[in-house]
C-alpha cells in the first residue's frame, strides 16, 4: 500500500478570513470542482437520446407558446431595429440559467448531505459546480438563439463573444443566491413551494417577455432595480440589437453579481457550523 | 520524534437546536407569534482531552447518543468546536458509512475516482489506482458498468477498497468494520491491521467490545458527551460493563 504524505495542519483556533479563506480552499480542491462538473453533465445528459439538447427543450418551447401568445401584442410596442423573437428567446435563456443555476446549486447541498456530514469538503464546491454545468447548458442553448437573430434579419456583433462575461456574473450571482437558499431548504422542510412561488413571481419582475417599454413609470423603476433587467441589456445588445447596454448596465451587472456571490459566501459560512448538524 | 496526529483539549461541542429537530417555516411562524421560539442548547460533546500518535488505535466507546459520531465528525473536520482546540496534522480518511459518496447512476470506475477525491486525494491519482482498487475488490471486469447493476455486497466491497487505497495519517472508523460476508470482514480485517502498522493513528467506534478487546490500544468511555474512563481497553470496557449493568 502506498502512504499519503500530506502536510496538511488543521488546527481548529485559527481563523480563515471571511470570504478569501473560503476562496483558497475552494482553488486547492479544484481538481474535484472540475470532476462534479463533470460529474453534472454526465448525469444530466447520459439518459436522454437527445442528449444536451434535452435540457434546452423547456426554454425552447415556452418561448414558442409565449411567441404566438405575446408577438400580436407586444410587436407594436417594440422599439425600432428590435425584433420580439431573439428578444423573446434571450430573456427565457437567462431567466432559465437563474431559475435552474439557483434551485440546482441548493439542492445539490442539501441532497449532498450523505458526503458533507461525513467528509471535509467545502460546501461551496458542490453550489460552484451545480452553477457552472449551468452555464454549459446556456452555451448550448446560444446555439438556436444564434440562429433566431439571423432568421430576424440581424446579426452577430464584435462585441458577442463578451457573453462569457455574461455567464460569469450569472455564475456568481446564482451560486452567491444558492448557498443561501440551501440554508433554507435544510432548516425549513416546507419552504420548496415557497421559493418555487418567489422564483415565479422574479421571474415575472424580469423583463423576459415583455419590452420594458410598456411599464408604467413606477413599475419602471422597480424591474430596473432587479439585476437580471442589466444583464438582459448587456445580453440582448450581444445578440442582435434588441436592447442598449449602457455602461450603468454593465456596472450593475458585475457590481451586483459580485456583491451577493461574496455576501452569499460570507452568510454560509457563518451559518453553516450550526446547520450542518440538522442534516 | 514527530507531533502526535492528534491533540484535542477540552473540547466541546454544542447543538442548538428547536424542539423539532428540523423545523418547518409553518412551525416557526406559529412559535414566533406565540413568542417562543424555543431553541434549547445541548452539549454533545463536553471535556474531552486526549492525544493520538502514529500506529495507536484509540477505541471510543459508550451508549448510543453518547456523543462517539460526534467526536469522529469533530476529527473530520465537518463540525467545528464550540470550545477548546482541535488539532490533527496530516490527510485525514474517514471510513463512516462508506458509500455515501456513491452514485448509482455512474460506472464504477467514476465512482472510484469520484469517492477518492472527495476524500481529499487528487483525481489524476484516482485514475491511476483504478486497477489496483478494483482488483483487490475483485471488481476489476465490473468498473466500466453502472453502479446500479451491482449488489449491495459489491458497493461495500469497492468503498472499501477506495476509502483504504492509500495509508493515511489518521484513520476514523464508524462500525464499518462489520459490512460484508465471513470472507469480506476478514479481508478487510487484514486490512485495517497493515494500516495500523504501516503508521496510521486510529479512531475506533464501535459497540462491539471483542473488537475493541482485539484491536484497540487505548479506549475512551464516553456517556452524555463527557469522559467516563479512559486509558487501558481492559479496564475501560469493565466499567463500562460495570454501568451498563446497573
Amino acid at each position: 500500500m502506498m502512504v499519503l504524505s500530506i502536510d496538511d495542519v488543521y488546527d481548529s483556533s485559527i481563523r480563515e478570513i471571511p470570504i478569501i479563506g473560503t476562496l483558497k480552499a475552494i482553488y486547492k480542491r479544484r481538481g474535484l470542482l472540475r470532476l462534479l462538473i463533470a460529474r453534472d453533465l454526465t448525469l444530466r445528459y447520459k439518459r436522454s437520446v437527445i442528449g444536451i439538447w434535452w435540457s434546452l427543450l423547456n426554454p425552447l418551447l415556452t418561448s414558442l407558446v409565449l411567441y404566438y401568445v405575446f408577438n400580436t401584442v407586444f410587436k407594436a410596442r417594440m422599439a425600432s431595429g428590435t425584433s420580439f423573437a431573439p428578444y423573446l428567446l434571450s430573456g427565457m435563456l437567462i431567466s432559465t440559467f437563474f431559475n435552474q443555476g439557483l434551485t440546482i446549486a441548493a439542492d445539490s447541498i442539501a441532497g449532498g448531505a450523505g458526503v458533507l456530514t461525513k467528509v471535509y469538503v467545502p460546501p461551496p464546491i458542490f453550489a460552484l459546480s451545480a452553477t457552472i454545468s449551468t452555464a454549459v447548458n446556456f452555451f448550448m442553448g446560444l446555439i438556436p438563439l444564434t440562429a433566431i437573430v439571423y432568421v430576424s434579419g440581424q446579426s452577430l456583433r464584435l462585441r458577442t463573444p463578451a457573453v462569457v462575461i455574461v455567464a460569469l456574473c450569472m455564475v456568481l450571482l446564482t451560486t452567491g443566491l444558492g448557498l443561501l437558499l440551501s440554508l433554507v431548504y435544510i432548516r425549513f422542510d416546507d419552504s420548496r413551494p415557497l421559493v418555487q412561488l418567489i422564483l415565479l413571481m422574479l421571474t415575472y419582475m424580469t423583463p423576459v417577455f415583455y419590452p420594458v417599454s410598456v411599464l408604467g413609470p413606477h413599475t419602471r423603476a422597480v424591474i430596473e432595480l432587479n439585476p437580471l433587467t442589466s444583464t438582459l441589456n448587456v445580453f440582448r445588445d450581444m445578440f442582435g440589437r434588441n436592447a442598449v447596454a449602457t455602461l450603468g448596465d454593465w456596472l450593475y451587472m458585475s457590481g451586483t453579481s459580485v456583491l451577493i456571490f461574496c455576501l452569499g459566501l460570507y452568510f454560509f459560512n457563518r451559518m453553516w457550523p450550526k446547520t450542518v448538524a440538522m442534516l | 520524534m514527530s507531533l502526535p496526529v492528534v491533540e484535542i483539549t477540552d473540547l466541546a461541542l454544542a447543538y442548538r437546536r428547536t424542539r423539532h429537530r428540523v423545523a418547518s417555516l409553518k412551525q416557526v411562524a406559529i412559535d414566533s407569534i406565540k413568542r417562543k421560539v424555543a431553541f434549547e442548547q445541548f452539549f454533545a460533546l463536553s471535556g474531552v482531552s486526549f492525544t493520538l500518535e502514529r500506529g495507536e488505535v484509540l477505541a471510543v466507546i459508550g451508549r448510543n447518543g453518547a456523543g462517539k459520531s460526534t467526536l469522529l465528525k469533530t476529527l473530520a473536520r465537518v463540525l467545528p468546536p464550540t470550545k477548546g482546540r482541535v488539532i490533527v496534522r496530516g490527510h485525514v480518511a474517514p471510513m463512516i458509512e462508506l458509500s455515501a459518496g456513491f452514485n448509482h447512476e455512474l460506472t464504477g470506475a467514476e465512482n472510484v475516482v469520484l469517492y477518492g477525491s472527495l476524500l481529499g486525494r487528487s483525481p489524476k491519482e484516482m485514475v491511476n489506482r483504478l486497477g489496483e482498487i478494483g482488483e483487490w475488490a475483485g471488481l476489476l471486469e465490473h468498473l466500466d458498468i453502472p453502479l446500479r447493476a451491482y449488489s449491495s455486497g459489491m458497493i461495500a466491497r469497492l468503498a472499501f477498497a477506495t476509502a483504504t487505497d492509500a495509508i493515511p495519517d489518521l484513520l476514523l472508523i464508524d462500525e464499518v468494520l462489520s459490512v460484508g460476508d465471513a470472507d469480506f470482514r476478514e479481508k478487510s480485517a487484514t486490512r485495517t491491521a497493515s494500516m495500523i502498522s504501516g503508521g496510521s493513528a486510529v479512531v475506533l467506534v464501535t459497540h462491539d467490545l471483542e473488537t475493541v478487546r482485539n484491536l484497540a490500544t487505548r479506549a475512551l468511555y464516553l456517556e452524555h458527551g463527557k469522559p467516563i474512563a479512559a486509558g487501558a481497553p481492559d479496564m475501560v470496557i469493565d466499567r463500562y460493563l460495570a454501568d451498563l449493568h446497573h
